[in-house]
């Protein structure tokens, strides 16, 4: 009988403890996906403290704020480069993106019958000008705000964000320090660039044995934060990249720099830059007679990149965050949805801002009109455990980062295939991640 | 003999003006030793330091600081009473408190609260605030004149007028002002477009970014200044020392160089992403969000929660008077002497709380406190003489030391 009784309380804590984890998203690994073998200083030394074991949670007050009861309109902020930026057609395709999600939403009666509404912010660029729409957006009474794309932008706008504590659902930048600020108001729906660094990294030097690679990258913010863990992951397996280049936005001519990358005879070339420029970047290392292989940032999963590269775009492999051919009625009614509405294609930024947008509304649904309610529920690991946008599923790391796996890109035949993305292997895990519950 | 008795005489008397003149000398020459040590020496190079007070070093001036002699024995808080907007303040999100002789300026989300003669008054853009989100405050130890960084820009109230300083009208950096500093007659300011600094006599302002300074981006937080050094908290930079004598910068970062370890507890400043700075007794504090640093010129020291007395490792705010450091975080206030920690927390959802004393990370005491500060989100902190107020996400807190 004492046996049991034994058996029936331990099968009900069994039952009781696995029912409470799989109720919460389970984060698996290292923080950021980062692969044993790649583990900062690891071979020789282990740190004195690992951060971004355990989120960040705001707990300022607020929470016991009352919902007003004067609106006409549920105001969400949007902030991208919409004038005066070369990337003016990325903010315009993810300003539509959350435009879509938007309409959608007040079709289905917009919250508690009021209808939701874009606030739609230039981030302009110079002189930290970001942060300054952040304040208009706190002054217009956002309850959250998507956006942007530029990393400095980006970074700008969060500290107000924290400031203002308005949250925030990043679905276009992907700098790996955006979330690293450990600002508890920020989240990020779009793969960062650690992914796709450790995906070509894998990709180039592990499946295909490139020894000797050479990088071509914007000479940004973009361009140097991006290969930043691609160059330091080359070097932790063996194969530091044998030079680095750089390239200006708007650049047409890149003699000089193909010249002292043919020098090096590399193996492959690795660009990491705007659609535009890689485009023409691999147009003229054909030109030059460099026949190595060449791969890319996710940026250049562009029709300009196409467009510019021309025959030469033939067998160059990008990462890309999400499977734009996936045959998933969700996505696929989206782009049908985009293109009746919008007249073009959609892509990562308009893709990713219908998710972001979509999460916001989901939170706004279940929270009310509270900023902090919202953050708590955006921020809780459960409510988008089983959540699935047109962009696939979300996982946060623990600084609401979306570390859910990421795709190849390859040019065959004149258009992009899509497969997934190679991972390294676990060895044994450094970050031992607690349950959340 | 008489000729004997009279040159004892004055041998005697000579030692005797001796000793009285090295009883006066001696106690100086030692002190002033002791002022250039502690790097407080009046004449630095080509500037006279003595033109540049800041609120704290007039107050140490003026009272004797009586911080300064909390060197060994932590000054310990109680007898808290918290000010909401049942109070009368326009906002219980307090950014920043300022201590400024017999009144207490409070920076809120919705306005500016002054406490005066036992009343609140509040000032907004209708009075001429750039802005009602008042986020730092500082006083000019030269002229009275309070400093105010705003949302939408700085403003100087003097003699009940608010001027207002924007990047257009004046080429300040950036309208949002997230920190200003007076020094002197030198203010300077932390905002997102850059550092800058406002010299009240040339009526001129100088910017740093990346194009003039070693700062990655022109991303800026907040700064300290002291012996003729500015310190800025350049948010992913680290901290960019900017020397006043050779306008020179250096800067300090993160040895290990990654954003997901700190690799050894002592190597240099715990993190890039900087929140704070502040400065005394030739010590420079370091916040971030995920732990504390402290310089002393020579060597790094680095302060977790798991390791120290430490509240929390995200720290809003650090504000250092004499010996000892302030540190405001998201679980509650710190003080720290570099010996003892005293951490102060409100117990949830009850008026009371405590004060922690710790030894290294070993808590030797608690001290029950009723009531407690009004929030462990700590913002802001400002201490004079005897008493603390501190800034919180619910409410502003003043404390009397109860040791």
């Amino acid at each position: 009988m004492k046996r049991f009784f034994l058996v029936v309380i331990i099968s009900g804590l069994v039952f009781l403890l696995t029912g409470q984890l799989s109720s919460a998203q389970s984060v698996p690994g290292n923080y950021g996906n980062i692969p044993d073998s790649l583990m900062a200083y690891d071979k020789y030394q282990k740190a004195y403290k690992y951060h971004f074991i355990e989120p960040t949670p705001f707990l300022g007050a607020g929470r016991e704020k009352k919902e007003p009861v004067d609106l006409t309109e549920v105001r969400i902020g949007f902030l991208g480069p919409l004038e005066g930026s070369i990337i003016r057609p990325l903010g315009e395709q993810m300003m539509q993106g959350a435009i879509l999600a938007i309409e959608e939403a007040n079709k289905r009666g917009g919250y508690k019958g009021m209808p939701f509404k874009l606030m739609i912010h230039n981030d302009v660029g110079l002189w930290g000008a970001a942060a300054n729409e952040l304040v208009k957006m706190d002054d217009e009474g956002v309850w959250a705000w998507i956006g942007t794309i530029d990393d400095t932008n980006s970074h700008v706008a969060i500290r107000a964000a924290l400031k203002l504590e308005i949250p925030n659902i990043n679905p276009a930048n992907p700098d790996p320090t955006f979330t690293e600020t450990n600002i508890p108001w920020v989240l990020r729906n779009i793969p960062d660039d650690r992914q796709s660094s450790y995906s070509l990294v894998k990709y180039m030097t592990v499946e295909k044995g490139y020894k000797r690679i050479a990088m071509m990258r914007a000479n940004n913010r973009y361009g140097r934060v991006g290969v930043l863990h691609f160059n330091r992951s080359a070097t932790r397996l063996g194969f530091p990249p044998v030079i680095e280049e750089r390239f200006n936005d708007t650049e047409t001519d890149f003699t000089s720099q193909l010249e002292r990358i043919k020098r090096t005879s590399p193996d492959a070339i690795l660009i990491w830059g705007n659609a535009r420029e890689s485009g023409l970047i691999v147009k003229q290392i054909r030109e030059l007679g460099m026949n190595v292989p060449i791969c890319g940032s996710d940026r250049m999963v562009n029709p300009e990149f196409l467009e510019a590269a021309g025959k030469y775009a033939e067998g160059v492999v990008m990462t890309c965050q999400y499977n734009p051919t996936a045959n998933d009625p969700k996505l696929k009614k989206f782009q049908a949805d985009y293109r009746k509405r919008f007249s073009m294609e959609s892509d990562a930024f308009s893709a990713h801002a219908y998710d972001a947008i979509n999460m916001i509304i989901l939170a706004i649904n279940k929270a009310g009109l509270n900023r902090a309610l919202i953050l708590d529920v955006l921020t809780d690991y459960k409510t988008f455990k089983d959540w699935k946008g047109v962009t696939g599923e979300v996982i946060f790391d623990a600084t609401y980062n979306n570390i859910r796996p990421i795709f190849m890109a390859k040019v065959i035949n004149g258009k992009i295939e899509f497969s997934p993305a190679p991972k390294f292997e676990k060895e044994n895990v450094i970050y031992r991640k607690a349950s959340r519950n | 003999m008489k000729k004997n008795s009279k040159t004892r005489y004055i041998v005697l008397l000579s030692l005797l003006i001796l000793v009285v003149v090295a009883a006066i000398s001696l106690p100086r020459l030692f002190k002033s030793e002791k002022r250039a040590l502690s790097g407080e020496s009046r004449q630095s190079g080509g500037i006279d330091l003595s033109e540049y007070p800041t609120l704290e070093s007039f107050e140490r001036a003026e009272r004797d600081d009586i911080i300064s002699s909390y060197s060994d024995t932590m000054p310990v808080y109680g007898n808290w009473k918290s000010y909401t907007m049942k109070d009368g303040l326009p906002s219980d999100k307090c950014y920043t408190v300022r201590i400024d002789g017999d009144r207490v300026l409070v920076g809120t989300h919705d306005g500016l609260a002054v406490l005066e003669k036992g009343k609140w008054r509040t000032y907004t853009t209708e009075d001429g605030l750039a802005h009602n989100g008042v986020v730092s405050i500082d006083v000019s130890a030269l002229t009275g004149d309070v400093w105010l960084a705003t949302l939408g820009g700085l403003n100087r109230w003097s003699g009940g007028k608010f001027e207002t300083f924007t990047q257009f009208n004046s080429g300040m950096p950036n309208d949002l002002v997230y920190n200003v500093f007076c020094y002197g007659k030198d203010i300077w300011v932390a905002t997102g477009g850059g550092a800058g600094v406002y010299d009240t006599n040339k009526k001129d302002w100088k910017i740093f970014t990346e194009m003039n300074a070693p700062m990655h981006e022109p991303w800026t937080y907040a700064l300290t200044a002291g012996d003729g050094k500015v310190w800025i908290a350049a948010w992913g930079g680290g901290v960019i020392e900017y020397n006043m004598q050779t306008e020179q910068f250096r800067d300090y970062v993160d040895p290990d160089g990654f954003m997901e370890i700190d690799l050894l507890p002592d190597d240099g400043l715990i993190h890039d992403i900087t929140t704070a700075t502040a400065y005394s007794d030739s010590i420079l504090w370091v916040s971030t969000y995920f732990g504390m640093s402290r310089y002393d010129g020579k060597n790094w020291n680095g302060y977790f929660d798991h390791d120290s007395g430490l509240a929390g490792n995200f720290i809003n705010f650090v504000r250092a008077e004499g010996p000892v450091v302030f540190v405001c975080s998201d679980k509650g206030l710190s003080s720290f002497n570099g010996k003892t920690w005293i951490t102060y927390k409100k117990n949830d959802e009850k008026p009371d709380g405590k004060a922690l004393v710790y030894r290294g990370a070993r808590v030797v005491k608690e001290i029950p406190l009723t009531p407690s500060i009004s929030h462990n989100y700590v913002i802001g902190v400002d201490a004079e003489d005897d008493v603390l107020w501190v800034a919180t996400s619910s409410g502003v807190s003043r404390g009397e030391r109860i040791n």
